[in-house]
């Protein structure tokens, strides 16, 4: 535990160093997840779908607000869908618009959560997003969440039957768009699953408020269970065809990332816990006071050790006090002079004696 | 020598500044009652565009059922439900959209009025500072 408190704080720190590129990319890779989602399910434009335009769109993403990439989005889905029948575009294009009116034109910085929310039922991970949305949010975010669940079932719906979808001319045209609007509207998965997903973000809110210990624990193990009992009872009750173990799986792995999440936002001891009482004129005060958990990350003082000079000062000592402050061919170059014989040093000194070189015949 | 608060006052005012002060702006230059039946309004339009298209998509999504026995009396029940409908989310947004943007201009000026507020401070600082030197 507290090796994941110091990780947190070193994650803090460096988080707070480098947050303008942390940031950028991790709104590219949430853009490349997205756009590499839509292209590999639907991509009918053949130009649209290639790898150089999914990373070309998430860098541009990369740089501007939510908003942009969820309008990138829903532009390039109109595009396959426009590709594959005008009709279909038409549909998905007024469901598109319906979201707008009914709920971005009033909040948009809510936007990315649709995009995650559809990404992660793509990705068999559907239960993840609600906790997290619960644990962290609001109540509202279970209007994006649903929207990008709607979003998910509308492209995996064309997916999974563009050969029907296929427009020919006039009453063909008619007939597609009513039925792709009929399959779209009267999809009981999908309601099935906004609905799990929308009582899951609201139990998890709702539990995580509780002024109980370990609130965040039982929301998130709360909100994943009810989730996939919804969406298991659902699924036996309309006999629909949803497989279970992802649902199961996506749960489990729901509740790992709440448990994560606590570590990161509320790190507190629920052993230390304190029960204050108190008053004023007005009013009589019972308040409970959980303590932090702090913890102080380890200060690495690092010594720089040069071997290299080290050594050669070591040598240039020796040598200027061996040749009274002359320098020897071996200062400095980093190797370890070899120990001189008793032979050797009797014949240097005679010889600097000889030719003047040493510090008494100078004087 | 540094002065803490001042520092302090100059990140809050640098950071309101980058952020939203622009919108701010924009909506404190109307009067609140202005800017609420305008945007009222506005919501309005657009929700009856929205519920025109769900209405829409809906009788798309309905066709078949809707076209058996067509009698007078069905599609004026048609006509009172569609109406009703209408009418109960007309109500619906209207209060909300009230409630919404009057909460966004007062949350607006407030901000204004602080950064105003601090810019004056501000310049209490520079001038006490001046005084000094």
């Amino acid at each position: 535990m507290s090796t994941l408190l110091v990780w947190r704080e070193q994650m803090q720190r460096f988080y707070a160093k480098y947050s303008i590129f942390i940031r950028i990319g991790f709104q590219f890779c949430m853009g490349f997840l997205v756009f590499y989602q839509i292209n590999s399910n639907i991509g009918f434009m053949k130009t649209a779908s290639s790898t150089a335009c999914t990373a070309g769109l998430a860098a541009i993403c990369a740089f501007l607000p939510t908003i942009v990439m969820v309008m990138a989005a829903t532009a390039l889905v109109l595009l396959h869908f426009y590709t594959l029948s005008l009709p279909v575009a038409i549909v998905a294009a007024l469901l598109f618009l319906l979201m707008y009116i009914f709920y971005f034109r009033f909040s948009s910085g809510k936007a990315w959560l649709v995009l995650l929310t559809a990404c992660s039922f793509a990705m068999d991970v559907p239960f993840v997003l609600p906790i997290a949305a619960g644990l962290l949010g609001t109540p509202t975010c279970i209007v994006p969440a649903a929207c990008g669940t709607l979003s998910y079932y509308v492209i995996h719906l064309v997916k999974g039957s563009s050969s029907t979808f296929k427009a020919g001319d006039g009453v063909e045209m008619v007939e597609t768009l009513i039925s792709f609007t009929k399959q779209t509207l009267m999809n009981q998965e999908m309601w099935v699953m906004i609905a799990a997903v929308a009582a899951c973000t609201l139990l998890v809110y709702s539990i995580r408020t509780l002024s109980v210990d370990h609130a965040w624990k039982f929301a998130s193990v709360g909100g994943a269970v009810a989730a996939v009992v919804i969406a298991a009872t659902a699924n036996v009750a309309l006999n629909l065809h949803i497989s279970l173990s992802p649902l199961v799986i996506s749960g489990v792995i729901g509740v790992l990332v709440g448990l994560l999440l606590e570590v990161i936002f509320l790190s507190v001891d629920y052993a230390r816990t304190e029960y204050l009482e108190f008053e004023d004129d007005e009013y009589h005060y019972h308040v409970k006071a959980v303590p932090k958990i702090g913890v102080t990350v380890p200060q690495k003082s690092v010594k720089h050790i040069n071997e290299r000079q080290n050594t050669g000062s070591i040598g240039g000592k020796n040598n200027r006090g061996d040749n009274g402050g002359q320098t020897s061919s071996s200062y400095g170059t980093g190797y370890p002079e070899r120990p001189k014989s008793a032979d050797e040093i009797l014949l240097e000194r005679s010889l600097n004696k000889e030719l003047g070189l040493d510090g008494k015949s100078k004087k | 020598m540094l002065d803490v608060k001042r520092i302090r006052l100059m990140a809050r005012m640098a950071q309101y500044e980058k952020n939203d002060i622009r919108k701010d702006m924009k909506i404190s230059t109307y009067y609140k009652k202005d800017y609420v039946s305008l945007n009222t309004l506005i919501t309005i339009l657009w929700m009856t565009a929205g519920y025109g298209i769900l209405a829409a998509l809906l009788a798309v999504c309905f066709m078949d059922e809707l076209m058996e026995n067509l009698t007078i009396t069905k599609v004026t029940y048609l006509g009172v439900g569609v109406g009703g409908g209408y009418f109960v989310l007309l109500i619906v947004y209207i209060i909300c959209a009230n409630v919404f943007y009057r909460g966004r201009h007062n949350r607006a000026k407030q901000r204004v009025r602080k950064y105003y507020r601090d810019l004056s401070r501000l310049g209490k600082m520079e001038v006490k500072e001046k005084k000094k030197v």
